[in-house]
Formats: structure tokens, sequence, C-alpha cells
């Protein structure tokens, strides 16, 4: 359930509450890293909350609180390396610091201790370079540790070793993104191909799509015993086709030899997927969409939708802390982007899912988040905030000459917030 | 769009003049006078008298879309299309109108009528793929150009587009295949394949090259490909490809047009080659005296006096027209005296005025040998009025005289690097009078730059107040000779002995360069991790914090 609460509404209880925590002695000397327009360099200043925590330090996020700032002891190897990087760093002395959760506990806003860095996988081809990936891209920049596994990985149950694992734009229908319907003689598409085949046979599978759905099960089971996903782009919409198309024939005669099944529609079991329900696929192997659950369609004519603006919601931080970490930002309105799946259309949603960000009117949404068994998934559509066209073959972006993206932010919000300490919940 | 503008005016002024008797030429009068609705009304009329009368729905297209009404054009167009199901501009406009209706599937159905209607035609493929990769869907433009592949057997007829098409998918190869297809017939596609072609990443290009080049030989896909080489930093290469051209008219069109580029890329030498290929086989004397200044500009002024001293023979314009590159050839080679008597053997051809100018070129050849005495004795001979030119500055610099070269110098508005340095250094110093210094510059004017270099480290010891920028331009020198291990001694000493001077920063960071292309990474962040704690307020910072960045491979590394 979603709750929005615009900021400067707190209850009695809660203005008490301020003013007893406002008496609590504080710790010594501490440092806030702002993540306001006063920031530096917003993207480094998460890779520097991840190393404290990474070298067993424990900092707080305080939500809503001048962008979404941290907070961090002050310690000469944080203060080196926000020099090296560019964070600003402000230092907090004890009645600066009570005056600041004095005011955090009267208005929209909370602290949440981050506690442990959390260990990061992304799915990727092993060859790939960093440069692929918005994810990797950002987790680079931000110098943030991760490690890459592909399907041989995920089949041997490697996922246990981690808390939180990135998808980007793989199709989990095995259909290699419909691309053969115009790269099918590039060079790159056909190595990528033999590259599946060949994984697909060493796992025992005879087609692409039979691995691959065999992978997205494999994260289903990674979600549903406790683990976060992070999908962005064309893994969104095909990991949940492939989970809730687990016993469907769902690619065309060129992903497994023979077509999609023409009542797939009607056999899909939606109850076993993440976010989406009752999406129609997209019968033709010739039109380059998966379903209908793409707002934007971007690759097929006469279906393509302009890109315009989105606005996160603004949660209340103390009642729903992981939705309202999931939005911390120095902006609420971005600029899209486009992806093979831009958006989520809003009739395919499941209740369950909380609406992070919408483009206000219209009939998608953009950043979704929901929870699965014990765990939890996260959804932003698109593939590169900072490349809104990004067409293949386009140089990959370089974020020192964007350190204040506010895209990348939220990429950077899920990578932060599987740290953070859970709170029991106040409702 | 101009000149359809400037058309219709005259038109109407033509018509204004004769009284329109028609109603297309109503029309246009009313349209040239930005009367559109007045005029649509009159070229509806003209289509009612003559349905089929294409310059009429031509301008009520124009007329619609000026009103936004575009869409009121589709049933004069049905009508239209029933009497000429087959014509391709009807049918062309019916696309165009769908297309900025927004109506994609109204538009495929158009298509598809179309092709049912004319199955032989190429048209229908052509416009429709064109307005899809207008509107930026490449795969789907590039499904209607396999359809028509399908259907003639052959992609002929559409390569223009096939090439766009292919090449703002990536497929390289495939375009530059379609690309010297649609040259072979149409020279003029040559600057829209280059530009088409031009991003091809560095991986693609080599099969891009063999498409290009495939036999049998097409000078204009060769010649393509000679301007592609240029683009990507490659100009040898492309003359390369073009100097074996057959002498007739096309292979000299293309060594011309290939200098021009080359020339426009800078990329002098192989510019120079290029126009003295072509001056052998036309013996045109501008040719060979663009070469020569090319020549020079390339820095190779052995080859600049070649070809200008083998002008010079020349009795008439020419030799007169190459005489200032000549001389300046000569001046940069230290050959003072030949260009002294080449000058008095022209003067009297020239002016006055030009005969200072050249002596002050003349001037430069005394001071490349490094006499100053006898470069001011050149000067006064030739009762030079204009005092203030830079190379009276440079000479009292060279002389030690701070106080006359601050004086001269500081009043020139150029910005080459020896003058830039000039000037900081006597905005540097109060002192008057320096002779060391001033040999050091005279060695870098002499273009010994090891010379240069030991003065200039030399000189940083006989005033202490601009020790640090004498020592920084010794190392930059050090680093631009290649001389790396000398460089890094000098910035490290600068560095480490004076971390409080303005330029401690940038030896830091040329340290740290130093170390990285020596391979030592771990080092060069060490370095620049230095720089960015000990110099927070350096203006160097930003870039010093990028170059960390690609060290610890955190960004993209960009060519």
């Amino acid at each position: 359930m979603m709750h929005i609460i615009r900021a400067g509404r707190a209850t009695p209880f809660l203005a008490l509450l301020a003013l007893a925590l406002a008496a609590i002695p504080v710790r010594t000397q501490h440092v806030l890293v702002p993540m306001d327009d006063e920031q530096g360099n917003h993207l480094k200043a998460y890779g520097l909350m991840f190393s404290a925590l990474k070298d067993g330090l424990r900092g707080e996020w305080l939500l809503n609180y001048r962008g979404g700032s941290f907070l961090l002891p002050d310690v000469q190897t944080l203060r080196r390396r926000a020099a090296l990087d560019g964070v600003t760093l402000l230092g907090v002395d004890n009645a600066t610091l009570a005056g600041v959760r004095a005011e955090i506990a009267t208005a929209n806003m909370d602290a949440v201790p981050l506690e442990k860095a959390p260990r990061i996988a992304v799915y990727t081809p092993p060859e790939a370079p960093p440069w692929d990936d918005a994810v990797t891209l950002a987790l680079r920049y931000a110098g943030i540790e991760y490690t890459t596994v592909w399907d041989a990985e995920v089949a041997r149950g490697d996922l246990t070793k981690y808390d939180w694992l990135h998808l980007h734009h793989e199709d989990f229908t095995g259909q290699l993104s419909k691309f053969y319907i115009s790269y099918r003689g590039a060079p790159w598409f056909v190595e990528q191909q033999q590259r599946n085949l060949a994984m697909a046979r060493q796992l025992g599978f005879g087609t692409i799509p039979e691995l691959k759905k065999a992978v997205a099960e494999r994260m289903r089971q990674f979600v549903e015993n406790g683990g976060f996903i992070f999908a962005m782009c064309g893994a969104t919409e095909t990991l949940e086709l492939a989970i809730a198309g687990r016993t469907v024939d769902i690619a065309g005669s060129f992903g497994d030899g023979t077509p999609i099944d023409e009542n797939a529609d009607s056999k899909m079991a939606w109850q076993r997927s993440f976010a989406f329900k009752e999406a129609r696929l997209e019968l033709s192997p010739f039109t380059n969409s998966m379903s209908d659950i793409d707002g934007h369609q971007v690759n097929v004519p006469g279906r393509r939708q302009p890109l315009g603006t989105f606005t996160l919601f603004g949660f209340s931080a103390k009642f729903d802390p992981v939705a309202s970490m999931l939005v911390q930002d120095h902006r609420t309105v971005i600029a899209d982007f486009y992806g093979v799946t831009t958006s989520f259309s809003r009739r395919t949603l499941k209740p369950g899912a909380t609406i992070l960000a919408e483009e206000e009117g219209a009939p998608w949404v953009k950043y979704l988040h929901g929870d699965y068994g014990k765990g939890s998934w996260t959804y932003l559509g698109g593939h590169d905030p900072e490349d809104p066209q990004h067409s293949i073959g386009n140089p990959p972006t370089d974020l020192s000459l964007h350190p204040h993206s506010p895209g990348y932010r939220l990429i950077l919000n899920n990578v932060l917030f599987p740290a953070a300490k859970k709170k029991p919940l106040k409702t | 769009m101009l000149k359809l503008a400037i058309l219709l005016l005259l038109v109407a002024a033509r018509l204004t003049a004769a009284q329109a008797s028609t109603p297309y030429d109503r029309a246009l009068q009313l349209e040239a006078a930005d009367k559109y609705r007045d005029a649509a009304i009159a070229y509806r009329e003209a289509l009612r008298v003559e349905p089929g009368n294409l310059p009429a729905m031509l301008g009520l297209e124009r007329s619609y879309a000026q009103m936004g009404w575009t869409d009121s054009l589709l049933a004069l167009l049905d009508t239209a299309l029933t009497a000429r199901p087959t014509d391709v501009t009807l049918r062309t406009i019916q696309l165009r109108t769908l297309r900025s209706a927004r109506d994609d599937a109204a538009m495929r159905a158009a298509f598809e009528q179309w092709l049912r209607a004319a199955p032989k035609q190429h048209a229908p493929f052509r416009e429709y793929a064109k307005i899809l990769l207008q509107d930026g869907f490449s795969s789907a433009a590039d499904s209607v150009l396999q359809r028509a592949e399908a259907a003639f057997g052959s992609g002929d007829g559409l390569e223009l587009e096939a090439a766009q098409i292919r090449a703002s998918m990536g497929l390289w190869a495939q375009s530059a295949e379609a690309w010297r297809k649609a040259v072979a017939g149409a020279g003029y596609l040559e600057q829209a394949a280059i530009f088409s072609l031009a991003p091809a990443p560095a991986a693609a290009r080599d099969d891009l090259r063999k498409a290009l080049l495939a036999v049998p030989l097409v000078v204009g896909a060769r010649r393509i490909a000679a301007a592609l080489e240029l683009e990507w930093g490659f100009p040898r290469a492309g003359w390369d490809l073009l100097r074996a051209l057959p002498p007739d008219s096309a292979g000299l069109a293309a060594w011309l047009d290939f200098a021009r580029r080359a020339e426009e890329a800078q990329a002098w030498l192989v510019a120079r080659d290029a126009l003295m290929t072509a001056y052998a086989r036309t013996g045109s004397a501008a040719l060979a005296s663009r070469a020569a200044t090319d020549a020079m500009n390339g820095g190779d002024m052995r080859a600049a006096l070649s070809i200008s001293a083998a002008l010079s023979t020349d009795t008439g314009a020419a030799a007169l027209a190459v005489l200032p590159v000549r001389l300046r050839a000569l001046a940069s080679l230290g050959r003072a005296e030949e260009a002294a008597r080449a000058l008095e053997g022209a003067r009297g051809r020239i002016s006055q005025d030009q005969y200072a100018r050249l002596a002050r070129t003349v001037a430069w050849g005394w001071i490349r040998r490094g006499d100053l005495a006898k470069a001011r004795a050149h000067l006064e001979v030739s009762d030079d009025e204009e005092r203030d030119d830079p190379v009276y500055g440079w000479l009292a610099l060279y002389e030690g005289d701070l106080r006359s070269a601050r004086r001269m110098l500081t009043s020139q508005s150029e910005s080459a690097p020896d003058l830039v340095a000039a000037l900081a250094l006597l905005a540097r110093t109060k002192v008057d009078s320096a002779p060391a210094v001033g040999r050091a510059f005279l060695a870098l004017a002499r273009g010994d730059t090891s010379r240069a270099i030991t003065e200039f480290e030399q000189s940083a010891r006989s005033i202490a107040e601009i020790e640090t920028l004498l020592l920084a331009a010794a190392a930059r020198l050090a680093g631009a000779a290649h001389q790396d291990t000398r460089a890094l001694a000098i910035w490290r000493g600068l560095a480490q002995g004076h971390p409080g001077s303005p330029e401690a920063p940038e030896a830091e960071l040329e340290w740290a360069r130093a170390l990285h292309r020596a391979g030592q990474n771990s080092a060069a962040m060490a370095r620049l991790e230095h720089l960015i704690l000990a110099f927070p307020g350096s203006a160097l910072i930003p870039q010093a914090r990028r170059e960390l960045e690609l060290a610890r491979a955190n960004i993209p590394s960009t060519p």
C-alpha cells in the first residue's frame, strides 16, 4: 500500500518523539554527506557510503533530509576518499547533530541505520565490458565492488552467495530481444547467439529459451528466499514473461524452432510472477516487442510513444522507509529515457506493486517495487538515464560528465537499500 | 524552401501584373501573400477543375501545412488517386500527409495499397522506407527494403535508401556496399556517403573498406574511402588509395578534392603530395605554390624550399607569389644569406611595404643562425618603420633585455605558445636584464631543443623569483622532445623541491602522466591522489580527477 505524505505533516506524537530524540545524548563528531544541490558528486557519495560499510563503519541514511543525506563517523580515511572523489562532506558537531535529529523527528524524514555492505552480483555475460549496462557503469564509477555471474553460476546455485542481484537487458524469453529481425547478419548478434547456444548445450538445454527460463526460475527462487533483485530495461519484462510462461512456448521459431503457442496468453501463470498480470504476448515474430507490458514500444512503428518526464512519489519516511530509500533524490521530476522496455503499463500491474515513479496522466509508470516471498524486487524501465535515445553502437556514457545524474541516483539507491537495518514496522 | 519562396514571389509578381486568370494562378498569388486560407480555397477550385493537377495538390499541401489542416488533404488525395492510382507524387503526398497526422496504421495501409496498384515500381518501397527512417524506425525501414529485394530479386534502384538505413543500424559493411553502388551513377552522393559512414567504429572499418574498394574499381567509392581515412585520422592511407589513379580528369578531380579535404584537416604533407601530383599533370604554378605553402605548414621546410625554388626561375607572377614561402623556408633553415639575396633580387618588383615585411622574415633567418647582430642590422637596412612588430620584442628578449622585451611583447595580441611562455616569464619578474634567459629563448628559436632545455635549467639558477617557471619550461620542452627521463627528473625535482610554487600542481600532474606512460599505473594513481589532496584549490583538480578515474578504469576511455 502506498502512503503519500507531504513534508511538514507531523503528528503530535511525532513531535513529542522528536523532543525525546533531541534529548538523547549523541555520538561525538560526525560528517554529513549532503545530497542536495550542495553535493559536489552525488554518485561518488554512494561509493563513499558503501566503502564505509565495507570498512566496518556504520552510518545512517537521513531520508528526505537534504536530498537523502548520509551521516557517517568522522574518520580520516573517509575524508581522504571524499577529497579524492570530490564528494562534499560537512563536519557536524554534537549540537548541530542534535538539531538535525530534531528536524528529522518533526518532519517527514527518518534516519535509517546502514550496517553492512551488501554482496552484489550482476548478471552479465563474462566478457561484457562494464559500459554495456547502466548499473555496472554506475557501480564502477562510484567505486562499489560487485561480482559478475552468468548462466553457469546461476545454474549451480551461486546466487545464494549474494544479497543483491542486478539484471539489465537480457531477454529471458530466449529470443535475444528479437534483434534477429534486423541484425541477424551483424557479427555481434551472431556471436551473442552462438555464445548463448553454447551455454545452453553446456548446461544440458536444447534451446536458448529453455536455458533462460531455467535461469529465470532460479532468480525467482532467489527472491522468494530473501534476495533483492533490481532489473532495468528489457530484463524487467522478459523476466516476468519467463517466470509466468515457465511451461508455455512463448518464443518464436527463431528462438526454439517452433512457433509461439497461439494460446499462450491464456496459459500464463501470472500468480508466479513478481509485478505483472494478464499481459498480452506479442505473437508476431516480426514485431519487435515482447508484450504489452512496455508502454512505450520503442521498436514498433505505429506504437512508439514519445518520451516525457516522470515524477518520483514522496513517501512517508517513517512508515514506508523502503520506498522512501528508493526515491531519495535531489530532483523529483526526471527526463524519461528509452530502453527495450521503457515503462510499465498500469493495466498489467499487480495490486501489490508499489509505484515509485510515474508519468502523470500517462497509461504507464516508470519505477516499481514490491515484496515477493522473503525478498523484494525493483524495476526501473529504460536503458541509460543519461542516454535517452540509446541505440545499438552508441558510445558508452562517461559518468564523470554526469556526477549529479538524478536518474543514476535511483540505481544507486537500490544498491544501498539492502544495507539498511530492518526496523519493525510502525503500522 | 528559400528557392520555393523566391519562385512563389516571382510568379506572384508576374501574375499581379498580368491579373491572375486561373484558380491555380490566383492560389499561387494568395500563397505568396501568406493568405493560406484563401490560397487553399483557390487550390481546391483548381483541383475541382482538374483533379490530377499535381502543382495544385502540392500547393494545397503547403497551405494546409501552414494552417495545421494537413489531414484535410486526404479526401482530395483519395479522389485524385482513384483516377491516377500509380502516380508517385500523389502517393508520396499521401504518405507524408498520413505521417504528419501520426496515423501509422493508415500510412502502412496506404503503402500496401500503393504496392498493389504498382507492383513493379520501386517508389513505394523507397518512399515508405524513407519515412520510417526519418522517424527513427531503422529496422522497420530495413524490413521494407528486404521486402523489395525479395520482390525484385535484387536491391537495384534502392541503393541510396539501403545505404542510409544500414548505416543507421550500424551495419557498416552492408551500408558501404550499398553506397558503392549508389555513387557509381551519382557522384553527387559522395559527401552524403562520407557523412553516413564516418561514424563507423574502428572495429567495423576493415570490412567497410573492403566493401568500398571491391573490384571492379569505382572511382567515387575510392574517393569516399580516401576521405574516410582522412576523417578517421589516417591521411596517408587515404592518399595511398588515390595516388595510383590514372592521370585523367577523374583522377585529377579526385586529387584536388582530396587535397582540399586534407588542408581542411591540416594534414599538410599529404595535401602537398596530392597537389604536387596534380601539378605534375597540369603544370599549374598555382597548385605548386599551394603545395609549397602546405609543405611549410607541415614543417617540411626543405620540400617547401625545393618547390618554391623551382617556381622562382619563373619571371612572371608565380615567382613573386611564392617568394614569401621561399624566404620563410630559407629563414627556417638558417640560410639567411640566400634569403637576403633572394629578397634583393626581387626588390625592384615588390613594394616598399612588402620589402620591409619580407626583410623581417629574413631577419628571422639570422636569428635562426644565432647571429642577433646581423638580424638587427638587416632590419635597420630595410628601413622598417613598424617598430612594434614582434621581431623587435623577440630580439630584445634574446639579447637578455627583459625591460625592452616586456614593453614590446606585451602589446602583442597573438597567442602563440612561445609568446605566452615569454609573457608569463616577463610578468613574473621585475628583473630588467637576464642574458641567460635570453640564451634559453634563443636556443628555442633556433630549433635547438636540447640546448634550450639545458639553458632554461641553467638560467633557473640565475633568477630565484622565476626559478620554478624556468624549470617548468625546461620540463615541458623535454616532454615535447620525448626526453621522458629528463622531463620526469625536472618535474619530480619541482614537485619535491618546490611544493609551494605555482608550478607544483602541474609538476605533480606531469609526473603522474610520465609514470602512466612508463606503465607504472599504481605509482601514477598515487601521484594523482597526492595532487588532489595537496592542492585542492588548483585549477588542475578536475583534470587530475578525470585521469585518476581513467587510471582506475572507472570510466570508459574515449579515443
